[in-house]
């Protein structure tokens, strides 16, 4: 067929049709770039939500569902289902240990109360812990605390009050004994060994009339391994963090954001504030919750002292500046979800029954090939068995909540549960995705504007071609095949190129945060060999490479110029982990959108070839082939 | 004028082509009428302006006459009210036409410039052994994968008529073949016409050169759109 064989040779023989290509190729990248990210960004949010919490989730705030043992037995014998895990979530306040001095910062947080050990079983917790082992940074303090930490314990009331009293750093002038011991009591372990070192270094002879003479011996000796700098650092963060306890006290892993300490730097990387002074695990938090009773009202607020000993990141921003995690049973305790006995009202030393542990949340892990809608039915069903089962294997017992009775039991896929957080950023995409489409439009009139130049370049071909025989939809094919190849190229190397962006996207951003210097300087040789071309060109008396030249000379300086500035100001971070909940920008390309954009821009390719094909057919033969 | 014997193959008759040039109604032909015979070779005279070309389109079909303009006869049936298929077909099966300035597509080959009537025509085939043969014996042999525009004038003329003979019309229609030729070349292209002549190809030559249309069997003289005179130098 002729049409082939012209629309190859004018495809090949003409730089006009490669500006089409191009025009429809950059297109395509941008839109496969935008949907792609935004894409990504959603899996990303979907996939953390499995990681964090598992694909199904009963949950009863507050109250809490009562033998959940029994529940969770119920569940784990469906061969659909991995796990599932306990879980009692409430909110508090915590206790930061910042700042120095008696007053420290409180914070809100959400509270997770999980049995570590099944909790990994059915999220990937023990993945997300930050710290493997005690980072370099804190190294150096995390040996002072466990070298004069256990001294500093043996101290009693009045020696801490006689240190604070010494102390150049604190002001007790006027105040009383209690008073300088309650604002003592508000001091962290480090703090207090600052006391310590300063007077040992300043006031040496204060030190020896507070401490007894064993302390002073331990002392000491501690200064001479300190002396010597073999003081050692023996923390196992990992294990800590894993079982959340240390040296057999509950421990807190709080997530990365929840202290304001660390923050991460222009490349991305978590930063310790204080140069590793303020690395959490080397301090206690004071968590406090409400707890409520059964008929709402609110009882003695609880607050429990526990070192932090792990932190954890999650990946979503939103999740990690807020959750802290205890152990379950320290969570039960504080919320008054523990087991206890019920008592006769009259005769307090009667049992007359036993109130069972509590869970608000029990989370459910599904084998991966199971649809979480279709786990959260069989969820559904295994919870009726379950509470069913209850009725008749203790009866006069307490009653789990039941679905229809009980509105605030939920049994919800995670989607379902954070569908308002997962929701925005779904129709966000969409709006993009809208949005960019208008992009389209613009290479149709690219392609269309191109086109109509071919058409008038190629009148007297149609002409010709008319005369010896060629019929108008002839001719019309002629251009549309154009439309349909320079479719098809543009759509292929715009994939590529938008790949390319995509896969690259985090290099890209590092990039434009933190500008090499070999790019500003190879940028500005190629700046300056292109001036040198243009000034050379000016003799040459031609307009056109001197224009060219004056063109990209600019735009390569502009470049230069953006690339120098940016390094002055050390760079710019676009994608801020605090607005974009996670710290990597998504990276993988979102195939269905891509291709849906490819024969999107195919289309409007052949809309934009369409209307001069249209006009080429229409052209009277006689006039096209006088036509010069 | 003498009188034929057999019907004519290619009739123009009464021919009337209004063009329009922005308000002005010119008229380029004004009712002018020809025949031309089987295997007979017609050559129409006139100088620039006289409607030679139009009344050339006409015949090739490229163009309509005015409402009630007349009619052009193929073997009887009239071009214009030929089906929009059947007139395409016509253009690529029954009369081939070659131009002044060659029209040669430059991005084609020789070959495929020669071969593109095979190519555009439905139902054709697409006879590459023909289209060889035709530019071999029009000296081309060495040319086939060449660009026009690495061609000479006299080399792009003959191209040209290759392509115009490639499906094997009955009518050749050509415009001012050697216009655009030195005289040497001009003769060369002329006398590669007139083989075909002899083998039986009926043309229809346009020139303004009455020297070159007497190497015709017969000149029609066109005046401001009107036939003046109709002879034959074969009777003379």
């Amino acid at each position: 067929m002729y049409h082939f064989l012209l629309t190859s040779r004018y495809l090949t023989s003409r730089i006009i049709p490669l500006l089409a290509i191009a025009a429809v190729a950059l297109c395509v990248a941008l839109v496969i770039v935008v949907v792609s990210v935004m894409t990504g960004f959603l899996d990303m949010i979907r996939d953390s939500g499995r990681t964090l919490m598992g694909d199904v989730m009963i949950s009863y705030p507050v109250n809490g569902i009562p033998w959940y043992d029994d529940l969770i037995e119920e569940v784990e014998a469906m061969p659909e289902v991995v796990a599932a895990a306990p879980m009692v979530e409430t909110i508090g306040v915590l206790r930061m240990p910042y700042p120095r001095g008696a007053v420290k910062e409180p914070k809100m947080v959400q509270i997770w109360g999980v049995d570590p050990e099944r909790f990994a079983k059915v999220t990937t917790f023990a993945d997300t812990l930050m710290w493997p082992e005690v980072p370099e940074v804190a190294r150096y303090q995390v040996s002072h605390d466990q070298a004069y930490g256990p001294i500093i314990e043996t101290f009693d009331r009045a020696q801490r009050i006689a240190i604070l009293r010494a102390s150049d750093w604190t002001n007790t002038e006027g105040m009383s004994d209690s008073q300088v011991a309650d604002m003592g009591s508000a001091l962290t372990l480090p703090e207090w060994y600052e006391h310590m070192r300063h007077l040992m270094l300043n006031k040496g002879r204060a030190l020896p009339d507070i401490l007894r003479d064993d302390q002073r011996l331990e002392m000491q000796k501690v200064i001479a391994m300190e002396q010597a700098g073999d003081l050692p650092v023996d923390l196992d963060v990992t294990t800590e963090g894993l079982t959340m306890t240390r040296d057999g006290r509950p421990g807190i892993v709080a997530g990365i954001h929840v202290s304001d300490a660390n923050y991460r730097d222009s490349n991305g990387n978590y930063q310790i504030g204080g140069n590793g002074h303020w690395w959490l695990p080397r301090y206690e938090g004071a968590l406090t919750t409400i707890p409520v009773d059964a008929s709402g009202g609110t009882l003695e607020p609880e607050t429990e002292l526990m070192p932090f000993v792990n932190e954890f990141s999650s990946g979503v921003f939103a999740v990690d500046e807020i959750r802290v995690m205890i152990p379950l049973d320290v969570a039960q305790r504080m919320m008054h979800l523990d087991a206890a006995e019920i008592v006769d009202e009259l005769d307090p030393m009667k049992v007359v029954g036993e109130e069972p542990a509590r869970a608000t949340m029990i989370l459910v892990r599904g084998q991966d090939d199971v649809d979480p809608l279709t786990l959260r039915e069989l969820v559904r069903a295994a919870y009726q068995r379950f509470a069913d089962g209850i009725l008749e294997d203790r009866p006069g017992s307490v009653r789990p909540p039941i679905e229809g009775i009980n509105p605030s039991l939920r049994i919800l896929t995670w989607e379902e549960q954070n569908a308002a957080f997962i929701g925005p950023v779904e129709k966000e995409r969409e709006l993009m995705r809208t949005l960019f489409s208008i992009v389209y439009v613009v290479c149709a009139a690219l392609v269309l504007a191109i086109f109509w130049a071919i058409v008038h370049e190629k009148t007297r071909d149609i002409g010709i071609l008319r005369s010896i025989g060629a019929s108008r939809p002839g001719i019309v094919w002629i251009f549309l095949l154009y439309g349909l190849v320079v479719g098809i190229i543009g759509s292929i190397l715009g994939f590529g190129l938008g790949w390319l962006i995509t896969v690259n996207v985090n290099g890209i951003h590092d990039l434009l945060a933190q500008p090499p210097d070999w790019l500003a300087w190879t940028l500005t040789a190629v700046t300056g060999i292109m001036v040198l071309w243009t000034v050379i060109k000016l003799f040459s008396g031609r307009i056109l490479p001197v224009m060219l030249g004056i063109m990209i000379s600019g735009i390569l300086g502009l470049l230069t110029a953006l690339v120098f500035i940016l390094d002055a100001q050390g760079g710019v971070v676009i994608w801020d982990p605090a607005v974009y909940y996670f710290s990597e920008v998504p990276n993988t390309i979102d195939l269905p959108s891509a291709i849906i954009t490819m024969i999107g821009a195919v289309i409007f390719s052949l809309i934009g070839a369409a209307i001069p094909a249209a006009r080429a057919a229409d052209i009277d033969p006689v006039k096209a082939l006088r036509y010069e | 004028m003498s009188e034929q014997p057999n019907t004519p193959l290619l009739e123009a008759i009464d021919l009337r082509k209004t063009y329009r040039m922005g308000s002005v109604d010119v008229p380029v032909l004004r009712g002018s009428s020809m025949k031309l015979l089987p295997g007979e070779w017609v050559a129409v005279l006139g100088s620039s302006g006289s409607g030679k070309s139009t009344l050339l389109h006409l015949l090739g079909g490229l163009d309509t006459p005015d409402r009630d303009g007349g009619e052009v006869l193929y073997k009887g049936k009239t071009i214009s009210k030929l089906a929009r298929g059947a007139r395409n077909r016509y253009r690529n099966r029954e009369v081939g036409l070659v131009f002044q300035f060659y029209h040669l597509l430059p991005e084609l080959t020789v070959l495929e410039n020669t071969l593109l009537p095979g190519l555009v025509g439905s139902g054709v085939r697409v006879d590459r052994e023909r289209a060889r043969e035709l530019l071999s014996t029009f000296g081309l042999d060495h040319r086939l994968t060449h660009r026009p525009r690495e061609l000479s004038g006299g080399e792009r003329q003959r191209v040209a008529i290759a392509r115009a003979l490639l499906n094997q019309p009955e009518v050749l229609l050509a415009d001012e073949p050697t216009g655009n030729l030195d005289e040497q070349t001009g003769s060369e292209i002329l006398d590669l016409l007139k083989k075909e002549h002899q083998a039986g190809l009926s043309i229809v030559m346009v020139t303004h050169d009455r020297a070159i249309a007497e190497m015709a069997d017969r000149v029609v003289v066109l005046h401001h759109g009107q036939v003046e005179q109709d002879q034959s130098f074969s009777i003379q």
